[in-house]
Order: structure tokens, then C-alpha cells, then sequence
């Protein structure tokens, strides 16, 4: 077996034709290699950051919400799409989760379930978006589309309440001091967000304060 | 139905590829506010171009070609002249050229590499190494597809992706060698306050 030398070494090793995970495939390359720790370390040193990078991938961070909504907005400006509510692929799993687990609910409980999600998506998905949203009217399509939301919310409520039998357990009396507090909770945070349209924290506790409730709802059904 | 315009359809078509188009654009700039521009900027041009896409090529491939591009003339108009893709990925000796000093004993990588040093690294290739590198090492595309992406030869991907590993090694010497003579400075900084 021929070896080459170490100043001809770099002309024939090539670190992209050898396989992900295996050794040069060119012999007297490898021949070399088994006799020559220098260029044995360059080879390693090549390899090591072929792995490296690989590992890169792992820690790829997830693009921001903002990137998407921002893109929509200007594919709108630019009618390059039709008008479809973005919460489309999001009300496809809502309605599975609550033709499924919740399933066994009465339909106003239900719609109560399922608007109390659409405000957390609407709560949720808001983020600060760039420059290229109009966000004066981001901010009047949030309002304007929470408020009939919350109002359809509490008729759902009702109309909940006027199903469920006068007697009370101490169970069921209980979920409804806890109802109360979360409505205490939930009147809070809408004042927040109110005054802080942009609070992206505020947002957030009432969209908890919402999933808080129609968890509630849910539980005083069963009972 | 992205090609008819249809919101949902686009939407998917995002929500799949928007991790890897982030991914690529934020390895090759290295600045999130700049990453999320160019994302939004390549899905803009594909589904302005969409219409047109004729499925010849992988859906994925014709997508990375369009988002490599729109990186790779970012980068162009920021270093504010126009230059090739050779002269992007042929550094010459001022810049810092790959050199054959490659079997140093005393320069190897010792452990396995830091992924914060890396991507410290690979910021500092010049363009065109460092997409090849970020497709092929990082995203794990072959050369055949690099190729199409980068409208280049198979050859050249695969040339192209040997420099950029030499550079980076060269590169992650450098560092090493700046964290040793940083030591050796502080350590006397040390020894003469005692």
C-alpha cells in the first residue's frame, strides 16, 4: 500500500465525499492517515465539527407567531390571498377536543368551552407584530372581536345555570364560590387589557382566567 | 390550493417549512430581528412565485433556493458591492483564505466543539461557505440538492463544503488560541497584584 504525503495530503482528502459517520474513502488517503497523527487530528478536528453542527439543528428556536402574522398582512395588501379567518387550522383541533372529551356536555357548556378557547386564541396569537401591520386596526379587531365573544360567553353561562338541578352539593357549591372569584379574576384582567391593549401579560392571565372558567363550567355540568 | 389563493392552504404551507426557513436565515445572519425579516421576506416571494411553481423540483429545495437567495442578497447589499458567488465563498488572503497549516498537533480541537463557538464561526464565514455549511452539516440536505439550491455543480457544493469545515477549523483555533493568551494574561495580571 502506497501512502501520500502529508503536503499532498490536503489536495487529495476531501471531507465531503467521506460518508456522515465514516472514514475517507480514497485508501491511500486512509493509509496516511493510520501513520500520521497531524493530519489524523486535522481529519478528527473536520469531523468534530461535521458533528457540531449536526447538533445545531437540536437547538433550531421556534420562528415567532409575530413572523406569520406579520406575512399575512402584507399577502392581504397585496390580495394575494382570500379572506379566511387565520384560526382556521386552530378550530379544527378545537372542534375535536370538544366533540371529544367534552362531548358528553350539554351545548351550552359547550359553547361556553369553545368560546372561551377562540378568546384564548384571539388573547394568545396577539403579540407585539412588526412594523408592517397596521396596528391601530389590529388593536380595534381584538376589541371589537373579544367583546361580542365575552358577551355570547356569559349568555352561555346562563344559559348553563338555568339547566342545572336547584339543589346544591357542597360540591357544586363550592365550584360556584370558585366561579365567582374567577369572574372577580377575569373582570380584573379585562381591565387590564382594557387599559393595556399591548400588555402581552395581561393578555395572557386573562386568557388563563378564561380556560379557568370553562374548566369550571365543565366541572359543575358533571356534577 | 395555495396557488388559488386559499388563506388556510398558505398558512400550512408555513407552519411546515417556517422552522427550516427560520433556521437557515437565522444561522446565516446570526441576529433574530434580521432572521425573522428574511423569513417573512422568503415566504412573501413564494407565495408571490407560486403560481409558477411547476413541481420539477422538491417543494422543500424550490423553497430553500428562494429563501437562500433573498438571504444571500441581504448579505450583498450589506457589504454594499456587488460580488459573485466565487468571490463569496473564495475568500481571498487578506479576508483569511483557507491555509494548509492543517496538521498541527498542537491546534487540535481538543473535546467536542462548543455549540455557542461554532455558531460564533460560522458567523464569520464568508456567505457562500456558510450556506453550503448550514444546508448540507446543520440541515442535513444533500449535495445533490444543495446543488439545486444553490444553482451551483455538485462538485462545487461539495468543494465549497470542505473550505467552510477548514475554515471553521481555522476559526475555532483562533478562538482558542485569543482564550489561552487571555489567560496567560490574566494569570500574570494575577501574579503581579500577589
Amino acid at each position: 500500500m502506497t501512502t501520500v504525503a502529508c503536503r499532498d495530503f490536503l489536495d487529495r482528502f476531501d471531507s465531503s465525499d467521506s460518508p456522515r459517520n465514516g472514514s475517507p474513502a480514497d485508501l491511500s488517503v486512509q493509509a496516511h492517515l493510520r501513520h500520521c497523527p497531524s493530519c489524523r487530528s486535522f481529519v478528527e478536528d473536520l469531523g468534530k465539527i461535521r458533528a457540531a453542527g449536526a447538533q445545531l439543528a437540536a437547538s433550531d428556536p421556534e420562528p415567532p407567531a409575530r413572523i406569520w402574522f406579520a406575512l399575512r398582512a402584507e399577502l392581504e395588501k397585496e390580495g394575494l390571498i382570500r379572506d379566511t379567518p387565520s384560526e382556521v387550522p386552530s378550530k379544527s383541533w378545537l372542534a375535536e377536543l370538544f366533540s371529544g372529551k367534552f362531548s358528553v356536555l350539554p351545548r351550552p357548556v359547550l359553547a361556553g368551552g369553545y368560546l372561551a378557547a377562540l378568546l384564548a386564541i384571539a388573547f394568545g396569537l396577539s403579540g407585539p407584530i412588526n412594523s408592517r401591520i397596521n396596528r391601530q386596526r389590529w388593536l380595534d379587531g381584538t376589541q371589537s372581536s373579544t367583546e361580542p365573544l365575552s358577551a355570547q360567553l356569559m349568555s352561555a353561562e346562563k344559559a348553563s345555570f338555568s339547566s342545572w338541578p336547584a339543589s346544591e352539593t357542597p360540591v357544586t357549591a363550592s365550584l360556584h364560590q370558585n366561579l365567582e372569584i374567577v369572574d372577580n379574576y377575569i373582570s380584573l384582567c379585562e381591565n387590564s387589557v382594557r387599559e393595556d391593549p399591548e400588555n402581552e401579560l395581561a393578555r395572557e392571565y386573562l386568557y388563563e382566567a378564561y380556560q379557568q372558567k370553562a374548566d369550571l363550567l365543565a366541572q359543575l355540568n358533571d356534577r | 390550493m395555495a396557488q388559488a389563493g386559499n388563506a388556510a392552504a398558505f398558512e400550512r404551507l408555513y407552519r411546515l417549512h417556517n422552522r427550516r426557513v427560520y433556521s437557515l436565515c437565522l444561522r446565516m445572519v446570526g441576529n433574530t430581528a434580521e432572521a425573522e425579516d428574511l423569513t417573512q421576506e422568503a415566504f412573501l416571494q413564494l407565495f408571490r412565485k407560486i403560481a409558477t411553481f411547476r413541481g420539477e423540483s422538491a417543494f422543500s429545495t424550490w423553497l430553500h433556493r428562494l429563501a437562500v437567495n433573498v438571504v444571500l442578497m441581504r448579505l450583498r447589499k450589506k457589504s454594499a458591492t456587488e460580488s459573485s458567488l466565487d468571490e463569496m465563498t473564495e475568500p481571498d488572503e487578506e479576508s483569511g483564505g483557507p491555509r494548509r497549516d492543517f496538521g498541527m498537533a498542537d491546534l487540535r480541537l481538543s473535546g467536542s466543539i462548543d455549540r455557542v463557538n461554532l455558531q460564533r464561526a460560522v458567523d464569520h464565514l464568508p456567505p457562500g461557505y456558510k450556506a453550503v455549511f448550514v444546508l448540507h452539516d446543520v440541515q442535513g440536505y444533500e449535495h445533490n440538492e444543495i446543488a439545486e439550491i444553490m444553482d451551483c455543480s455538485i462538485g462545487n457544493s461539495k468543494s465549497q463544503l470542505h473550505k467552510a469545515r477548514m475554515r471553521l477549523r481555522e476559526l475555532l483555533h483562533e478562538s482558542l488560541r485569543d482564550r489561552a493568551r487571555e489567560d496567560r494574561k490574566a494569570a500574570g495580571n494575577a501574579g503581579g497584584e500577589d
